[in-house]
C-alpha cells in the first residue's frame, strides 16, 4: 500500500502520550495498522514519553504497597497477545464494527452521501463516523468546528490537497475548507473523526444540516 | 506519572501497582529490538490510565502492542542501545528551548490534550502544535539512530 498522506506529528505526538479524545485515536490506530512508516514514527514519539518518565523524580509509595504488590504477582498469569481481525476491517477498527463493513446501518446524508455514527465510550466528547461518499459525488464544501481526521478506508477522494486512496489521512484544522469529490467509480469510504458538527458553506446546506445530522 | 492525573493518590497507587503487575505478566512478549524497557513501561503505564478514564467502556483502547503487526520493517539492523538513546533523548529534552519542553512535558507527563493545554498556557492552539513540531525536529536526529 503506498500511502501518501500522513497525520501531523503534533497529532503523533498527542497519539503516544495517550491524550487523544478516543474518535482521534481510533483513526489514528486504523492508519498505523494500515502505514508502516507511522509505527515507526510512534516508536520514536513512544520514545520520548519513556524518556521523560526517567526525568521525573520518583515519589514515595504507601507503606505496605511493596507487600500488596508481591502479594499479587503471586496470583499474576502470563498475558497473551490479543488477535482480533474480521475479514476487510483492520484490526483496531475491529472492535467498532463487531460484524464488519457490510452490516453498517447506513443514514442517508445527501445526495449520493451517507454516514453511519460508531459507538464511542461515554467519556468520549468527540464523533466517530463512516461515510460513504458514491463514486463522483461531492461532500458538500465545509469548514470544521475543530480538528477533522479523516481516514480513507476503501475508493480515493480528491480535493485541492490532492488525491486521497486507501491509508491515506486528512489531519485538518478548524480553519481549513475544502471540498472533497469522490474519485469515479467505486464508492468512496472513510473513517471521520470530528469533534464538532461540521459547518457547511451554503445556506440551504446549513438548513438541511440539522435533518441530516452531519 | 499516575500522581500527576490529578488522581487521588491511592488511585495514582493502583494505576502504578497495575502497571509494574502488567509488566510482570507481559515479559515474555517484551523483545530489546522493540525498544528501551522504559519506553515500553511508559506505553503500558499510558494504556492503564486510558483504560482507567473509559472504565464506564467495554472498548478497551485499541493497544497496538496486543493486535502484533506484522512488520516488514528491518529489525533495527545497527541496534544502537536502547538504553543509551533513552538517555541520550532525556539529555536532549533537557536541553529544549523552555517553552517547547512545556508542551511535550504537558503533553506526555501531565497528560493534557492540545485544546486543554493551549487553556492553562494562554497560547493559541496553533502555537502548541507548532512547538510539539518543533521539539520534534530537534530530537528527530536522536530518535531516528533507532534504525
Amino acid at each position: 500500500m503506498t500511502i501518501s498522506f500522513h497525520p501531523d506529528i503534533a497529532t503523533l505526538m498527542s497519539f503516544s502520550a495517550g491524550t487523544l479524545d478516543e474518535p482521534y485515536a481510533v483513526v489514528i490506530s486504523t492508519h498505523l495498522a494500515m502505514c508502516e512508516a507511522c509505527r515507526e514514527q510512534v516508536k520514536r514519539t513512544n520514545l520520548i514519553g519513556g524518556a521523560l518518565l526517567s526525568l521525573e523524580p520518583a515519589t514515595e509509595m504507601s507503606a505496605g504497597s511493596l507487600d500488596r504488590f508481591m502479594s499479587r504477582l503471586d496470583d499474576a498469569e502470563p498475558v497473551q497477545p490479543k488477535q482480533q481481525s474480521k475479514p476487510g476491517v483492520p484490526a483496531p477498527l475491529a472492535a467498532y464494527l463487531p460484524d464488519g463493513i457490510d452490516a453498517v446501518h447506513w443514514k442517508f446524508s445527501g445526495p449520493g452521501v451517507a454516514i453511519a455514527d460508531l459507538p464511542t465510550s461515554r467519556n468520549a466528547s468527540g464523533r466517530l463516523m463512516l461515510l460513504r461518499v458514491a463514486g463522483g459525488r461531492k461532500v458538500p464544501e465545509h469548514s470544521h468546528g475543530g480538528q477533522e481526521l479523516t481516514l480513507i478506508l476503501k475508493g480515493a477522494y480528491r480535493d485541492r490537497f490532492g488525491v486521497f486512496a486507501a491509508g491515506d489521512i486528512a489531519d485538518h484544522d478548524e480553519d481549513v475548507e475544502h471540498q472533497p469529490i469522490a474519485e469515479p467509480g467505486e464508492d468512496c469510504i472513510c473513517l471521520v473523526a470530528v469533534d464538532a458538527k461540521l459547518s457547511f458553506r451554503s445556506r440551504l446546506v446549513r438548513t438541511l444540516q440539522p435533518l441530516f445530522g452531519i | 506519572m499516575m500522581l500527576r492525573l490529578g488522581v487521588e493518590t491511592g488511585t495514582a497507587e493502583d494505576l502504578a501497582q497495575e502497571t509494574m503487575l502488567n509488566v510482570w505478566r507481559k515479559a515474555h512478549l517484551y523483545s530489546a529490538e522493540k525498544g528501551a524497557a522504559s519506553t515500553w513501561i511508559f506505553t503500558i503505564a499510558r494504556n492503564l490510565r486510558i483504560d482507567h478514564i473509559r472504565r464506564q467502556s467495554s472498548r478497551p483502547y485499541v493497544d497496538l502492542d496486543d493486535v502484533e503487526i506484522e512488520s516488514d520493517a528491518p529489525l533495527g539492523s545497527a541496534v544502537v542501545e536502547q538504553s543509551q538513546i533513552v538517555a541520550r533523548v532525556a539529555k536532549a529534552l533537557d536541553v529544549l528551548p523552555p517553552e517547547q519542553r512545556e508542551v511535550v512535558r504537558l503533553s506526555f507527563i501531565m497528560e493534557m490534550p492540545q485544546s486543554e493545554i493551549a487553556e492553562r498556557t494562554g497560547i493559541p492552539l496553533g502555537t502548541v502544535k507548532s512547538r510539539l513540531r518543533l521539539a520534534y525536529d530537534r530530537l528527530r536526529p536522536l530518535l531516528e539512530d533507532l534504525h
